[in-house]
């Protein structure tokens, strides 16, 4: 089920080269492209961050208006603005998690964003249909522990000291489960990113 | 630190869980293009995008996507004003036919109320002159018809004012026909004075005010006969009514 929007938004991710350029000429019409191309998957994961329609649909204006003034930096003839678009609406769900929470943003991350050639060199089929059903296997392989570290690490953006007060664990223990989690992610999806 | 001591730190990296000091040093590799850890981080940052399509699959509002667009200018066509703009013309319009019909209804309806005011001001005027006949000092008033069926009245003079002629048991004149009231002279062989054309109401009554002044001195009676409507110079029906005048006694 998780699956589909995945599949909806990157089945044209080959024609995203041509779109960058469209966008980097400041063609409106391409943005509407780009909305209708990658706008579900936005929302789904900002109100999976936010968990409020309304908030949702404020932060993936913002994610998209961020994306149309900043493209200039991107590299068309690289790679797929899918990656860093969902990075930066997830960036902003954070953030505005962390400002309701009165929590200090992560500023690595929002630097990273800010700076979109950082994910030109990504695949343009890195979230490609067949991907999908990979990612989907590479979570249910981790334990309940190591899926929810994730979650709140990638969800709710929470430190792993943040993770061990909420989870009420020692911060060990939650580092353990942390490297544990993304050990099994990089090896059963980073092969399939770089064999994309 | 060495690459390799960093490889189990370029996922915590792109998922934002490095801490110092492993992500100032991943931060120095990156800015200096090593060439181990590049590779890597895009590794791992392909990794963490793939996490990006796990959420329920949700679709935001049709108006989010509008509200994107016009944020950069962009205004949409075919589901923008002109729906609303196109129910406004045909509100407009039906609103102008609507409103042009009352309008012409009103007009009709004021038509009809003026001149049902102006009747109803006629006969108030005609009522006010009629009891001010009555009510004259000089007025005289006189009987006919008591002794016949039909028709009978009374018959109201005032030399200054005229005459108030009030009837029943009139039968109501034919198509074409009216009555005609004359004022008979009292000098034998002197013909019958046209003086006015009436007609009865509906339950065979008649109140029939003639103004002016009347010789009472020079008029023995005032008698109706039935006419054309247009009226004749010379009685041609048999007198119907027949009131002498009574002069006030002086």
């Amino acid at each position: 089920m998780f699956l589909l929007p995945i599949l909806l938004a990157f089945r044209g991710a080959e024609a995203d080269a041509a779109l960058i350029v469209r966008l980097q000429r400041r063609e409106p019409q391409a943005l509407a492209e780009l909305y209708d191309r990658y706008g579900r998957i936005a929302y789904a994961l900002i109100l999976r961050v936010v968990r409020d329609t309304g908030i949702a649909e404020d932060l993936v204006q913002e994610t998209f208006l961020r994306v149309w003034n900043r493209v200039q930096a991107f590299d068309a003839q690289k790679g797929a603005v899918g990656p860093w678009l969902l990075a930066v609406a997830r960036n902003r769900a954070i953030d505005y998690l962390r400002s309701a929470g009165g929590r200090e943003r992560n500023n690595v991350e929002f630097e990273e964003t800010d700076h979109p050639s950082l994910y030109t060199d990504m695949e343009p089929g890195i979230l490609a249909s067949d991907k999908a059903r990979v990612v989907k296997a590479a979570i249910e392989k981790l334990s309940t522990h190591q899926r929810q570290v994730i979650e709140l690490a990638y969800f709710e953006g929470l430190s792993q000291t943040e993770m061990a007060e909420r989870m009420g664990q020692p911060l060990g223990t939650v580092k353990t489960w942390v490297r544990a989690a993304l050990k099994v992610l990089r090896d059963e999806l980073g092969a399939q990113a770089v064999s994309a | 630190m060495n690459c390799s001591e960093l490889r189990d730190h370029y996922e915590m990296y792109a998922m934002g869980l490095a801490e110092d000091p492993e992500r100032d040093e991943i931060r120095a590799h990156l800015d200096r293009g090593c060439e181990v850890c590049m590779p890597e981080m895009k590794r791992a940052r392909e990794t963490v995008a793939l996490l990006s399509g796990t959420p329920a699959p949700a679709t935001p509002s049709p108006k989010l996507r509008r509200r994107i667009l016009a944020s950069v200018g962009v205004e949409q066509r075919g589901f923008g004003w002109a729906p609303f703009l196109a129910g406004s013309t045909v509100m407009c319009l039906a609103a102008a036919i609507y409103f042009g019909g009352r309008e012409w209804d009103f007009s009709r309806e004021v038509v009809r109320l003026t001149q049902q005011s102006r009747a109803q001001i006629m006969e108030l005027t005609r009522l006010n002159e009629a009891f001010a006949l009555m009510n004259g000092a000089d007025t005289t008033v006189t009987s006919f018809g008591e002794k016949k069926p039909v028709p009978k009245g009374k018959l109201f003079y005032n030399p200054s004012m005229g005459a108030l002629l009030i009837a029943s048991n009139l039968p109501q004149a034919p198509a074409g026909k009216a009555y005609e009231l004359w004022l008979i002279p009292k000098a034998k062989g002197a013909s019958p004075v046209r003086s006015d054309m009436f007609q009865s109401e509906s339950d065979g009554t008649v109140m029939h005010l003639i103004r002016g002044p009347i010789d009472a001195n020079a008029t023995a009676a005032l008698a109706v006969t039935m006419e054309v409507e247009s009226g004749v110079d010379a009685p041609t029906g048999s007198i119907l009514i027949a009131a002498p005048l009574a002069p006030a006694i002086q």
